[in-house]
């Protein structure tokens, strides 16, 4: 087990390596210089004198392969560099406000597990019947509307009509616990919609699948009941495909809490990103991307290790 | 099944041409200009010139609509095209060359999936900023991978296909073949992933107009319209409202389709509707319960199955009668689609869903002396004979374990089913032991793989045997075992015979060997009938049937390998010969075995045969 953990570790390490290389290199290799870019706002050429002073401050003077180590030597210190618009530093930024922005997906793939895990089962156990069908339709329904569509019609008609919610915003938790938890939640449950009938679709199939596994027929000839059969011998065995599809929609949530953030007004890593981007400061930009991918890989690191949890063979194997 | 597949296909089908023809009709549509203003008309209401009514602006809502349908699909239709060209080629270089090739292509391509997607767009965004043209190649770069991947799989599957080796082995240009054999086969994946992206890029595309990061204002997309009807939520809902649904519906509509699309392409039936086990269908009408008590143990009387065929229902066993006293061991022999597995099946209650009971008895008289039809009796009731009763052991002992349980809670779930709280432990070790598992104390903490095949055929066995059962019905149990392991297994059971007294056991198998090894009485199976049923002894020495005769003559001594040698192959259930089913294949058919289906005979008292010709062949 110990041995499986250290070389999946290392190969995300390695894989962080990869996509920190990767993030330098669009900056730098793409034809066209990063500061000219940067500040040819509206199609204006910028002043050279600028420029210059710009690339003296990023050290885009240096050769390349200079101011790649220096990046990855600040890399491994956590330093990600400074914002070009405040000079604040963008590590410090990310640590404030990474933890709301997993706190937020944390909360939704909660709430997608707990309704989309059991309802998943339920339509797989009653497939083809009235039941399986109006939850498949409404798992359908949710997987075309849009997060950001979600979360305004969810403002709309319950913050805006019925006046039950505020529209968003963001109280810390040591402030007012209860409010903080109250403004989690309606973030939360916009991005939990598509996740959670992602979660019912796959569980669905999974179930299915397993259920028409050998060793279930051999467990109910054996006598066992059936709700311990579901148990025993089907949820458990159809989690692998859940656990990798919920971790690969997670990954992809990191990225696409921006649309969520922006709209509740969560202040989130994701807001920072967008502010970033809108203004071109790309210190600020490749830091974020980083972080986020980083996570990205790390859980798949987690992902892999749960197989292990889950199923012995992957531990042995 | 196919046509009702494409019908389903329709309704999506020509809402979303509905939708493109409107987008690509707007310059033609009555429609005013969608960017010309009208503030005094600002957040104005429904009227006879503005369907829709107009938007901060005083832009017609109506028109944006339409023309911001243009300007998404435009957006996503491009960007999907692109991807679909660049990564389907980049696939096929991939996969058709493999190596170093492959490492430049396909995984370079699979690079783009570390990062989360939005974030990866709104890096590229950041380098080139908002506009159209960034979306477009934003979105092809995060859509290419996936069509690499597709096209790269599908390639490797059509250069394994024999017949293109084997045209490649005869110097034909191996590219041509290829690329013939596999664009067929590529285009199904490809069009029903084309579709998704599609769907998928609209959905980024409003996300990024959304954010104010994609589509230029004032352009109209609906990221966009719903971005700014955001800020008059409160004074016009209704604007944000048109958007939203233009949205969703498109995006409803596009999936509805690929799922459609998927199910029309699919060759098999698509969409499983039913679970496989779990589920006992067919509990046939009238009292379980027998008035007099049958002797023996268990007798199978004109049991019939059949299975829903592409022209209606078709018989796959047919009046099967078989019966087992106590002790004493059945072996059902026949070649695979005989039917003998699933009359073992449906002993047990446990028949695949697909296949249905018609008519029949199947008598087990139990401990208490009375007799109840196992195929009348309510599944609750069923389910407690099972494992203590009727226990069965599988073909396949590695498919029959839990990957993810310990041996003990295979054994220990078997006791538990009936009744026992205490002591399991101790009886799982036992168990184990008494099957002859080498170290039972810690085998019973293992896992089914760290087992070998014997070891995991001897743990289904003592599962099987936990609870004394009555009856043990043992499919195939050697089948998927090697042959010096076969041996082992066989004498277990022999073995058993003497420890649990009194227990019958029904013993399917192809292999003529085995059944003189382990059997007292044979019922030989062809084409889901019992053609000939008697001793062993006396079957082996004098066979009644033709089909027996030939079987006895392929099998060599002491050997386990498959009946191969009777030329022909066992008639497809929905052609069955109208006279007898073996003519086809019978060295003795005659013009009359064509014409008449020969009926159940009793050439020695306890044997029976279903030759017409039995007495002239004696
Ligand atoms: S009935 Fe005729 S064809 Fe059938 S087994 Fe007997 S001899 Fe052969």
């Amino acid at each position: 087990m110990l041995a499986y953990a250290a070389r999946r570790l290392l190969v995300s390490l390695a894989l962080v390596w990869v996509v920190a290389t990767l993030v330098f290199m669009v900056i730098h290799i793409i034809p066209g210089d990063p500061a000219e870019l940067l500040l040819a706002q509206g199609g204006v050429a910028p002043d050279p004198w600028l420029v210059t002073d710009l690339r003296e401050k990023l050290g885009l003077d240096q050769p390349l392969m200079t101011q790649y180590w220096t990046y990855l030597g600040g890399l491994a210190q956590g330093n990600f560099g400074y914002s070009l618009l405040d000079d604040h530093s963008v590590a410090d930024e990310i640590a404030l406000r990474l933890p709301r922005t997993l706190e937020l997906v944390g909360a939704a793939a909660l709430i997608a597990l707990l309704f989309g895990l059991p309802l998943g089962v339920l339509a797989a156990l009653r497939a083809g019947e009235a039941l399986d069908r109006l939850l498949s339709s409404l798992a359908a329904l949710a997987l075309s509307v849009p997060v950001f569509v979600v979360g305004t019609l969810i403002i709309l008609v319950l913050a805006q009509n019925l006046r039950l919610v505020p529209a968003g915003g963001y109280i810390a938790f040591a402030t007012d616990p209860l409010r903080h938890l109250g403004l989690l939640l309606m973030p939360a449950i916009t991005i939990a919609v598509g996740l959670g009938a992602v979660v019912l679709r796959v569980t669905r199939g999974s179930v299915l699948e397993v259920l028409e596994r050998d060793h279930v027929r051999a467990a109910q000839a054996r006598g066992v009941s059936v709700a311990a059969i579901i148990r025993r011998h089907v949820v458990r065995n159809a989690l692998t495909p859940v656990v990798t599809v919920v971790a690969l929609h997670l990954g992809a949530l990191l990225g696409g809490t921006v649309l969520v953030e922006f709209v509740f007004n969560w202040p989130g890593v994701s807001g920072y990103l967008v502010r970033s981007v809108e203004s071109r400061d790309y210190p600020e930009v490749m830091g974020i991307v980083l972080v986020i991918s980083s996570i990205f890989v790390l859980l798949n690191f987690l992902v892999d290790l749960l197989y292990a949890v889950i199923d012995p063979r992957v531990r042995h194997g | 099944m196919r046509r009702d597949k494409l019908r389903r296909l329709a309704l999506p089908a020509s809402l979303l041409g509905a939708i493109l023809l409107l987008a690509l009709a707007a310059p033609v549509l009555p429609l005013g200009n969608p960017v010309s203003q009208d503030i005094n008309h600002r957040l104005a209401g429904i009227s006879a010139g503005h369907w829709l009514g107009q938007d901060e602006y005083g832009r017609d809502v109506l028109t944006r609509l339409i023309w911001g349908a243009r300007v998404s699909l435009s957006v996503a239709v491009s960007a999907t095209v692109i991807a679909t060209i660049v990564g389907t080629l980049l696939g096929i270089l991939g996969g058709y060359f493999r190596g170093m090739v492959e490492i430049g292509t396909v995984r370079m391509a699979e690079i783009v999936l570390c990062f989360p997607p939005m974030l990866l767009a709104l890096l590229v965004v950041t380098l080139l900023g908002p506009g159209a043209g960034t979306l477009i190649f934003t979105l092809a770069i995060l859509f290419t991978p996936t069509f690499a991947r597709v096209a790269y799989a599908e390639t490797l599957s059509v250069r394994a296909l024999d017949y293109v080796t084997a045209q490649e082995a005869l110097g034909a240009r191996s590219g041509r073949i290829l690329l013939r054999t596999l664009l067929p086969n590529i285009a199904p994946p490809l069009i029903v992933q084309f579709s998704l992206t599609i769907a998928a890029a609209m959905l980024l595309e409003s996300g990024l107009s959304f954010l104010g990061l994609g589509v230029v204002p004032p352009d109209p997309s609906w990221g966009l319209m719903i971005r700014g009807a955001r800020t008059t939520m409160e004074q016009a809902p209704l604007l944000l409202l048109w958007p939203c649904l233009a949205l969703t519906g498109t995006v409803l509509v596009l999936n509805l389709f690929c799922d459609r699309l998927r199910n029309a392409l699919d060759p098999g039936t698509g969409g499983r509707s039913r679970p496989g086990f779990l589920r006992r269908l067919a509990v046939l009408a009238g009292a379980a319960e027998q008035p007099a008590a049958v002797p023996g143990l268990l007798a199978v009387r004109k049991l019939t199955l059949e299975v829903q065929g592409p022209t209606g229902p078709v018989p796959v066993v047919r009046d099967v009668n078989i019966t087992v006293a106590p002790g004493e061991t059945l072996a059902v022999v026949g070649e695979s689609g005989s039917g003998k597995t699933l009359t073992g099946l449906a002993v047990m209650g446990l028949l695949p869903a697909a296949v249905r009971v018609t008519a029949g008895q199947i008598l087990y008289t139990g401990r208490d002396g009375r007799t109840r039809d196992l195929l009348r009796l309510p599944e609750r009731a069923l389910r407690a004979l099972r494992g203590r009763d009727l226990s069965m052991v599988f073909q396949d002992p590695a498919s029959s374990l839990n990957p993810l349980l310990r041996i003990d809670a295979h054994l220990g779930e078997a006791l538990r089913a009936h009744g026992q709280r205490q002591g399991i432990a101790a009886r799982v070790v036992e168990l184990l032991r008494n099957v002859g598992l080498p170290d039972p104390e810690s085998r019973a903490r293992s896992y089914p793989h760290e087992l070998s095949g014997g070891q995991r055929q001897r743990v289904m066995i003592a599962a099987a045997i936990a609870n004394h059962p009555r009856l043990l019905l043992a499919d195939e149990p050697t089948t998927a075992l090697d042959v010096t392991v076969q041996a082992q297994i066989l004498d277990l059971l022999a073995g058993l015979k003497r420890s649990e007294e009194g227990m019958g056991m029904v013993f399917v198998t192809h292999n003529l060997a085995v059944v003189a090894e382990i059997a007292d009485r044979v019922a030989v199976m062809y084409a889901g009938e019992v053609v000939e049923e008697g001793p062993v002894a006396e079957v082996f020495a004098a066979p009644r049937h033709p089909y027996t005769a030939a079987l006895i003559a392929s099998t060599p001594e002491g050997d386990a390998e498959r009946l191969t040698s009777i030329p022909g192959r066992v008639p497809q259930a929905w052609a069955m010969p109208e006279g007898c089913r073996f003519a086809p294949r019978c060295e003795h058919a005659r013009a009359i075995c064509d014409q008449s289906a020969p009926a159940l005979e009793s050439p020695a008292p306890g044997r029976t045969t279903r030759c017409l010709r039995w007495k002239e062949l004696a």
